[in-house]
């Protein structure tokens, strides 16, 4: 009973923000001249629903005409995939979001407000973007072979699952170093980690678009971007392969991405709730003097929790390489992916659940937001609606103290004694 | 004449932690008179002076001020009302002077410029007019307990507090400055103010109070002028049933040396030397007393032994083994226990269930983990068990413990604390803001493990629990052991003077 309660107001509340959100935003939309309605609605087909979907009920079923016979038939419309779903989109977006916010997640579950995820990301970017091209440049090299289309078989097989692999682990390890200086920051000198993660944030976004503009640069594109990967690091879009045949991954490059991101979910889960270290880091946070107390090694726990953020954050990097850019190109570096995905484990409240139903949402409104151009609605409009519907998701306390508030109302006072225990 | 203040029918329910925290109180204080609230932690009292105050608005009841009804919806209109608080934790700037603390929000001021001289001399005039002495110029964050204290009482007196709530203002003072706020009471109790004293301390009740009101679980369950009660029939009102207030204890049977400390040198936060030269010794099967006024090196000595203070020279063993530098596990691993002087940031984290706070000492023994993953179903019986076998009310397995009792809190870390028969213990301030059925029983815990063998390191800043406890008592002050007594040099009177510095062979050489 009062688990259920809790569930039901854990729902509530992320809904009311977001209908909150859409009221207050709503004053804008009418300055723009436009029905808020029909914006809300726009905004949430192109961010979440299927194809022919024009109202907030078509994101649960729609009524699309069939082409043969003229007949409007109703779909399902989350499975309904004819010519690819948003939602596919949105999950490709939100897969380096899901990994920078559990990445801030560890951080944040010792005590360390780590906001590095930006450089982290960018340095492991990088060095999976340098590792997805050299390396098998080098191998065919090595091995006499003219045109990379000749590796066929075993040989391709291997490297397809070895390249991607070290280019994810340099990308991995690269993250966890940036991180981990951070950590060594704070522990032997006591530097805040919130100004060393931003400085560090600042010299990889510089010392990355050196690179690409330079070392790296591949062509005399106009923007400056790397060689492009090579196929078999690429780790291919379900739309492309895997899942060719299904409708609802088209035009998406959703692909292994997800898969890694919800392993990588589950596996930060077990660490931080079922491990001793994740123990230990978790009695670190804001409760230092009782972890030294009861001779938990913090330090350790710090430098570990930092080293495994890192890893993530890199891991994103790598993930967002291989899987969706294949090159990396100026402009990326300041992208934001990894400060979003701070902001996205703040309104998560470092749930590991609520990060994927979080970042699932935000990438889905941000892509709305970005095709709401395409009607007759001003652009700035879709950001500014994302930024209400955060601020009234960031009220969550307000809101649970109003809902008690309510339900006390019907709900009187029993006969509850304050101490309440069994033996009574 | 109506009373200074009435309350009537208040109730109180707290939705988060499903408790009823004043069920249908009446209370009332007449003027020029210090009335005092007692109960046992969470019995209601802090819940219903936080009413009177406004900080928590009730579900009913209504308030009076001289037969007036008024309407306390916020801390500014019982300031309007002339009601003053000071909480147990004191509400200061540490880093604004006294002035700027007494001053904040009623700043003499000239076209928005903050006048410093005047807004000086007005806490000047104000502290001869009450006769409490402060500078006005010095940082709160400088100042001793007790003198914080006097700067709250005094911002209280220059919005003219007519009603002044005192929680718990005697659990951070040394006995002298609870000697001083005794006068200060009376004295304001003299001038026709009231006084409500939020306390637990019966002894206190008895000294300073002329009416009292006694709480338990949210409802009053007697109130009486103090010259018709005893200490022994409040404790029994408090808690509910027969309450034995001295302990029962046999003569110690000490054994082998189990911590000895040689020439122990260590420095405070600010690099300052707080322990000079200590030389210690603890034995199996005796409590040994560690006396001093709070603030002269004990929790620097503490935190030595235990591990979590660096040490700058001399040495710690334990059964022979130099742990010196060793890691706070290793010494819990090789049978150390720790109570620590406090309970809600050091000895608990609060954020977290009471299965993970019992577990954090033991949570790399093997029973509790496989592997690297913890057996979170044996944490659980673990908890399950201490939870009955220390009887800690209110408390379930794998829920929250921040809504529980100062009391309960404490039973959870010595239940913690014992499990695993340590060889030794170090108790700090093991009773430090608990109520009388807890102090009863963690009394006789301490004196069933010290009877079991083990060598038990008592510090308190309480004398009583200190000569009730205590097999030999050690006196600190200024970072050196004054003395050791014990037997029949053990009384009040030689450990005061040692508490005050005093050479032992000067005391205990004359009464031979």
């Amino acid at each position: 009973m009062k688990r259920l309660r809790q569930i039901i107001e854990d729902f509530s509340i992320p809904t009311i923000a977001v209908i909150l959100g859409l009221v207050a935003s709503s004053f804008f939309v009418v300055l723009a001249g436009v029905s808020p309605t029909e914006t809300f609605a726009r905004l949430f087909c192109e961010g979440f629903g299927s194809r022919g979907c024009e109202t907030f009920g078509d994101l649960l079923f729609v009524e699309i005409e069939d082409e043969d016979t003229g007949l409007f038939v109703t779909h399902f419309a989350p499975t309904y995939g004819d010519r690819g779903h948003a939602l596919a989109l949105a999950l490709e977006q939100a897969t380096p979001l899901i990994l920078t916010a559990l990445s801030a997640t560890v951080a944040f579950k010792v005590g360390m407000f780590s906001i590095g995820m930006d450089g982290q990301l960018v340095l492991g970017a990088v060095v999976a973007t340098v590792i997805g091209y050299a390396l098998p440049n080098q191998i065919y090299l090595w091995a006499g072979v003219e045109d990379p289309e000749m590796v066929v078989g075993l040989p391709l097989i291997m490297m397809q699952i070895f390249i991607p692999t070290l280019a994810i682990s340099g990308a991995m390890i690269t993250g966890a170093f940036y991180s981990w200086i951070a950590g060594f920051l704070k522990i032997k000198l006591n530097v805040n980690e919130l100004i060393s993660t931003i400085v560090l944030n600042a010299i990889a976004v510089q010392f990355v678009g050196y690179l690409i503009n330079f070392p790296l640069r591949a062509d005399l594109n106009n923007v400056g971007r790397s060689e492009r990967i090579d196929d078999t690091a690429w780790l291919i879009p379900f739309s492309r392969a895997i899942f060719e045949d299904i409708d609802w991954f088209s035009g998406s490059r959703l692909g292994i991405g997800i898969v890694i991101a919800v392993i990588m979910g589950i596996i930060i889960w077990v660490f931080l709730w079922r491990t001793k270290a994740g123990y230990e880091q978790r009695m670190t946070q804001g409760a230092r003097k009782f972890a030294v107390f009861g001779g938990i090694p913090a330090e350790r726990a710090i430098i570990r929790a930092m080293l495994i953020s890192g890893a993530l954050s890199g891991l994103a990097g790598a993930v967002q390489i291989l899987g969706v850019e294949r090159r990396i190109v100026d402009g990326f570096a300041s992208s934001g992916i990894g400060f979003d995905g701070v902001l996205i484990a703040i309104l998560a409240k470092e749930s590991i659940l609520g990060i994927f139903i979080v970042g699932t949402l935000f990438a889905g409104l941000k892509i709305g937001s970005i095709n709401l151009q395409f009607g007759d609605i001003p652009r700035q409009l879709g950001s500014m609606i994302i930024a209400l519907i955060i601020l009234f998701t960031s009220m969550e306390d307000f809101f649970r103290d109003w809902i008690t508030r309510i339900r006390l109302r019907f709900s009187p006072i029993r006969d509850v004694t304050p101490e309440k225990s069994k033996d009574v | 004449m109506a009373s200074a203040l009435e309350m009537r029918g208040i109730t109180k329910f707290f939705a988060s932690s499903s408790v009823l925290a004043s069920n249908n109180v009446d209370f009332s204080v007449q003027a020029g008179t210090v009335h005092a609230l007692v109960g046992e932690n969470g019995a209601g009292k802090t819940t219903l002076m936080n009413i009177l105050y406004g900080l928590i608005s009730p579900d009913s009841g209504d308030i009076l001020i001289d037969g007036q009804t008024v309407k306390i919806t916020h801390p500014d209109d019982a300031i309007r009302n002339k009601i003053g608080m000071v909480h147990q934790h004191f509400k200061l700037v540490p880093s604004f002077t006294i002035a700027e603390n007494i001053m904040l929000g009623i700043e003499p001021s000239q076209m928005g410029f903050i006048n410093r001289t005047q807004e000086a001399d007005a806490v000047r005039k104000l502290s001869e007019e009450f006769g409490l002495p402060v500078d006005p110029t010095l940082r709160v964050q400088d100042l001793s307990v007790g003198m914080q204290q006097r700067v709250e009482i005094l911002k209280s007196l220059q919005r003219d507090a007519r009603i002044l709530i005192l929680d718990e203002p005697t659990a951070v003072l040394t006995p002298q400055e609870v000697r001083e706020l005794y006068v200060i009471i009376r004295r304001l109790a003299d001038e026709g103010r009231s006084v409500i004293l939020i306390t637990h301390k019966l002894i206190e009740v008895i000294e300073i109070a002329d009416h009292l009101t006694v709480m338990r679980r949210g409802q009053v369950v007697g109130t009486d002028d103090v010259k018709n009660v005893t200490v022994k029939e409040i404790a029994n009102l408090m808690v509910g049933r027969e309450v034995i207030l001295t302990v029962d204890r046999k003569p110690a049977t000490p054994g082998q040396v189990v911590l000895k400390v040689e020439k122990l040198l260590v420095a405070d936060n600010n690099g300052l030397p707080a322990i000079t030269g200590v030389d210690l010794e603890v034995r199996e099967g005796e409590i040994l007393g560690l006396a001093g006024v709070s603030g002269n090196g004990q929790t620097e000595l503490i935190e030595a032994i235990a591990g979590t203070r660096q040490i700058d020279s001399g040495h710690v063993y334990l059964f022979d083994t130099d742990i010196t530098t060793s890691t706070v596990k290793t010494r819990r691993n090789k049978s150390m226990a720790h109570i620590p002087e406090d309970r809600m940031t050091t000895g608990l984290n609060l954020r977290t269930n009471i299965d993970e706070n019992i577990v954090v000492t033991m949570y790399d023994h093997d029973e509790y983990h496989n592997g690297n993953l913890l057996r979170y179903g044996k944490i659980r019986d673990l908890a399950r068990t201490l939870i009955q076998k220390f009887n800690i009310k209110s408390a379930q397995v794998g829920e929250g413990i921040s809504t529980l009792s100062g009391g309960n809190l404490q039973k959870i870390v010595v239940a913690r604390e014992l499990e695993g028969n340590p060889k030794f213990i170090i108790a700090n301030q093991p009773t430090r803001g608990v109520d009388v059925g807890s102090i009863e029983f963690i009394h006789q815990t301490l004196i069933d493990t010290r009877d079991a063998g083990t060598a038990v390191l008592l510090v308190s800043v309480e004398l009583d629990e200190i000569l009730a406890l205590s097999d030999r008592v050690a006196v600190i002050y200024e970072g050196q052991i004054m003395g050791i007594l014990e037997g029949d040099d053990l009384n009040k009177e030689t450990l005061g003077l040692l508490m005050a510095g005093a050479n032992i062979d000067d005391i205990v050489g004359a009464t031979l």
